[in-house]
């Protein structure tokens, strides 16, 4: 007789990917994941909004919600549990330096160092997330390997500003008519350039550009320790088991807690070289949401989806 | 653990089969895609060339869980001359090609597991799965350049295994 089922063990897993997606600053709408219709999404294509952030390592959960009990009688007995308070932290390491693992990896605002005298040009309505249209003596300006910055000339306005991705808040008027496309996260690197169109080797954080942007070149990256801005994201967090099955944490909002810090990783086993790896590490600081199913005030979500034909 | 070894190399082989078409062998009569088992074969006086030979040693299990896990070390040998039209001197890009081989079929890190003792093989439950390969030195002998990988390969026993 055939087995059509076995008993599994714990799940088995070789690392965690991790996808982020920005919380609406403004509405404070953060992007919630409904693991019942989703959960065996492409793990490297994951649906709209969510951002692939690739494998992390060190993943951390730590839980920080109080319970205390409410003692009755003499000699007083517990008589029921209540919870005092609810939080949670998530501590990870991220290995590649990118635009968005850096803004990740830092609790403040992460801007995009414009390049020296570097123009700024109108994006044609016409573009896409990938492809910038120009009109055609602009894009002469512009030369594959370059990395650029694509958002609307600022003009004046105050609060959370960057769209679609809020990138830091004005508590009064700047004069710097860049300074939305040094906050922005629409930013990717330049990688052909044919007639008046930029194509782009990746597609943009925000998706395609909104009418009246402008793009402009940029030189890198940086950060700074102190300020008064939180970036506030969603988070997703997918263990993939050896046998298929998958165990999935969601924290609809993280806010990066951890000033901007580094580890070395020796590339070579002890005492066999001196190369090491400089990887991000990135703590967060869980907020939370009411589960619109029951009105609950939660902070994270797991969902296990387990293998097929393993035992439940 | 019989299933899993052989789920494994048969993996092993159809993704080489399929990256690398021409790295074949003629053995017992066949051409095949150039990976085979060692304990499965006649002995070799010298291990053949341009040709990855799958070695089972170290075996371990973990009895106490829900399924028991067995482990068993996998060592995949290769070595290379080069090629006859270079005089051998091409031996450590040919060995070079073996290692990015060897690393490109290893992944993914899992296979189905199949029961070949019918045909055609039956699908089991579970899936066998591996840990990264460690690559050891080098080494040189004449005119030949040899290099193991070592990986450890795991899986769930299943019922009637």
């Amino acid at each position: 007789m055939t087995a059509m089922c076995f008993s599994t063990p714990a799940p088995v897993a070789r690392r965690v990917r991790a996808y982020f997606s920005p919380v609406n600053r403004a509405a404070q709408q953060p992007v919630l994941f409904d693991p019942g219709p989703q959960g065996w999404f492409d793990l490297d294509n994951p649906p709209a909004p969510w951002l692939n952030l690739g494998f992390i390592q060190n993943f951390v959960r730590k839980a920080s919600s109080k319970s205390s009990a409410i003692a009755a009688g003499i000699p007083a007995a517990p008589l029921e549990q209540v919870r005092e308070s609810i939080g949670a932290q998530v501590s990870l390491q991220f290995l590649a330096w990118t635009k968005l693992s850096m803004a990740l990896a830092t609790a403040s605002q992460h801007m995009n160092m414009i390049a020296p005298g570097a123009p700024s040009a109108a994006v044609r309505s016409d573009s896409t997330a990938s492809t910038i249209v120009l009109s055609a003596g602009d894009a002469a300006g512009f030369s594959a390997g370059q990395i650029v910055a694509i958002d609307h000339d600022y003009s004046g306005q105050t609060g959370y500003v960057g769209s679609p991705i809020n990138g830091a808040y004005l508590r009064q008027p700047l004069t710097d008519v860049d300074y939305l496309r040094r906050i922005t996260f629409n930013t990717g690197l330049v990688a052909q350039v044919t007639g008046s169109t930029l194509r782009l080797a990746q597609a943009l954080a925000g998706g395609a550009p909104e009418s009246g942007v402008k793009v402009q070149a940029i030189a890198g990256f940086v950060d700074r320790e102190g300020g008064s801005f939180y970036p506030e994201w969603s988070g997703l967090f997918v263990m993939e088991g050896v046998q298929g099955e998958r165990i999935i944490f969601h924290y609809p909002r993280l806010q990066p807690m951890a000033s901007a810090e580094e580890s070395a990783l020796p590339l070579a086993a002890k005492g066999q070289g001196r190369l090491e790896r400089v990887i991000l590490n990135a703590q967060f600081l869980a907020l939370p949401v009411t589960d619109p199913l029951d009105n609950e005030r939660i902070v994270c979500y797991r969902s296990f989806l387990p293998a097929p034909n393993a035992l439940v | 653990m019989q299933n899993a070894k052989d789920s494994f190399y048969i993996a092993l082989r159809n993704r080489l089969a399929a990256l690398n078409p021409e790295r074949t062998i003629l053995l017992r009569g066949a051409i095949r895609p150039g990976i085979l088992v060692e304990d499965a074969e006649a002995p070799f006086p010298q291990l053949p060339s341009d040709v990855f030979v799958v070695r089972w040693l170290g075996h371990g299990a973990d009895i106490e869980i829900a399924s028991t896990l067995v482990a068993e070390e996998c060592e995949i040998v290769y070595g290379t001359c080069g090629c006859q039209t270079y005089g051998g001197l091409d031996r450590g890009r040919a060995l070079s090609q073996m290692d990015g081989e060897l690393l490109a079929i290893l992944q993914p890190f899992s296979t189905p597991k199949l029961r070949f003792a019918s045909q055609p093989p039956g699908a089991m439950l579970t899936q066998v799965f591996w840990d990264e390969p460690v690559f050891s030195p080098a080494v040189a002998q004449r005119d030949r350049l040899t290099r193991s990988a070592k990986v450890m390969v795991y899986s769930y026993q299943e019922e009637g295994e």
